[in-house]
């Protein structure tokens, strides 16, 4: 009894300093990390949307209709003074765990553009799906998520339909284009009644 | 000092983890496909041997026999989280192309292997030339079976495009069984130059 009880103090003392090195480790790398995604997300809206100036957040108005994805962030990406399209920051199941894809939607209910922000899939095969060198279309260069920009919100968005999977990378591709399915069906259902709240104030006035 | 010289050149041919013991090879496989990651993975793994390897063989004395493993864990698990901090903080890209390996250190046959049989019984020196030679041997073998992959398989080396733009990649190389072929070739050359060495310092001793 005596020995069990030492034994589970040993491994009680090596466990807490093992804690206390991490909690300092965690505590500076924080930041840091932090301000990488921040960067990242940045980068990335504005690629989608070139003329994109301001952002307003509008995350808790959006919610997914699969109960596996889900919507860590929303904006609503506005030009000078008009709202030009929404962006969602969605996540959900792939091949190597959660994948977490940057959806953006235009106010005709197309796809403006897909960033993929996180993948665990194998690498060289569903990672790819990150890979700006990889090619669905060699010939015009566009990649895994750059064959969704502009495809209108209406169409099937099947794998090996009107979506080109990856090579050898099925399940990847089936996951990835549920989450910018979901992600954008959501965000244009939503952008429909903001659209038709401002179509509604500007007759209003008139 | 001879005999330090001779526990780092263990790990990097004789014993090399990869090529003789065969351990740890699940992570060497999946990552390989690209020489970025290879050299990533590598430093990583040497990281988190060496300070593991510290750690168990200061404490040795006072680490208990019988909760021996419980603790080796957690002393590799913390440096293994570490490690994934780091490298999400300060070379995001990297930590996002190997994404969930470099957690599975904690579970790298290598680590808990050489923890076991090498750090657990001996003193501070001999201890770090093991596990950099461990972790060198575990590196260079990345590194060549990822160089043969990416080179043949996608066109590239490090990301740097090398074959003449006709060039159809071998998407075989890329696939599991091209780093199962890939890997068997190196073993094959690793045993060849193990021989060749033993037989060159059989000559000395003779003359």
């Amino acid at each position: 009894m005596k020995g069990i009880a030492k034994l589970g103090l040993v491994l009680a003392i090596f466990a807490a300093a093992a804690c206390a090195s991490l909690a300092v480790v965690y505590a500076i790398t924080k930041p840091q990390i932090e301000a990488q995604d921040q960067i990242a997300l940045t980068a990335s809206l504005k690629e989608i949307f070139p003329e994109a100036v301001n952002f307003e957040d509008v995350t808790d108005k959006i919610a997914s209709k699969d109960p596996n994805i889900k919507f860590l962030n929303a904006v609503l990406v506005k030009s000078e003074n008009a709202p030009i399209g929404v962006a969602v920051k969605a996540a959900g199941p792939s091949y190597g765990g959660q994948a977490t894809l940057l959806v953006g939607i235009t106010l005709q209910r197309s796809i403006a553009g897909v960033r993929v922000l996180e993948l665990k899939d194998t690498p060289g095969l569903g990672a790819n799906a990150n890979n700006p060198g990889y090619f669905v279309k060699k010939a015009e260069k566009v990649t895994f998520p750059g064959q969704f920009t502009g495809k209108y919100l209406t169409d099937a968005f099947a794998v090996k339909e009107d979506v080109i999977a990856i090579t050898a990378s099925t399940i990847t591709s089936k996951s990835l284009t549920k989450i910018i399915k979901t992600a954008g069906d959501s965000a244009a259902e939503w952008l429909e009644t903001v659209t038709a709240d401002t179509s509604a104030e500007t007759t209003g006035g008139k | 000092m001879k005999s330090l010289w001779k526990t780092f050149k263990q790990g990097i041919i004789y014993e090399n983890p990869l090529l003789m013991l065969m351990i740890g090879l699940c992570s060497a496989l999946a990552v390989t496909s690209s020489v970025s990651n290879g050299i990533g993975m590598g430093l990583a793994m040497t990281f988190v041997l060496l300070f593991s390897e510290i750690v168990i063989s200061l404490f040795r004395k006072v680490i208990p026999n019988s909760a021996r493993i419980p603790i080796f864990i957690i002393i590799i698990a913390a440096f293994t989280t570490m490690v994934d901090l780091v490298m999400k903080a300060y070379f995001p890209e990297l930590s996002k192309s190997m994404g969930v390996f470099i957690p599975l250190i904690v579970v790298n046959c290598i680590i808990m292997g050489r923890v076991e049989a090498f750090a657990s019984k001996q003193s501070f020196l001999p201890v770090v030339f093991d596990s950099l030679g461990m972790g060198l041997g575990y590196t260079w073998v990345l590194v060549a079976i990822a160089a043969f992959r990416e080179i043949l398989g996608n066109g590239t080396f490090a990301g740097i495009q090398v074959m003449p733009g006709n060039f159809q990649p071998i998407l075989f190389f890329i696939l599991p069984p091209g780093g199962f072929l890939v890997f068997g070739l190196l073993t094959s050359f690793n045993i060849w130059l193990k021989n060749r060495m033993a037989k060159s310092e059989k000559a000395k001793e003779r003359a």
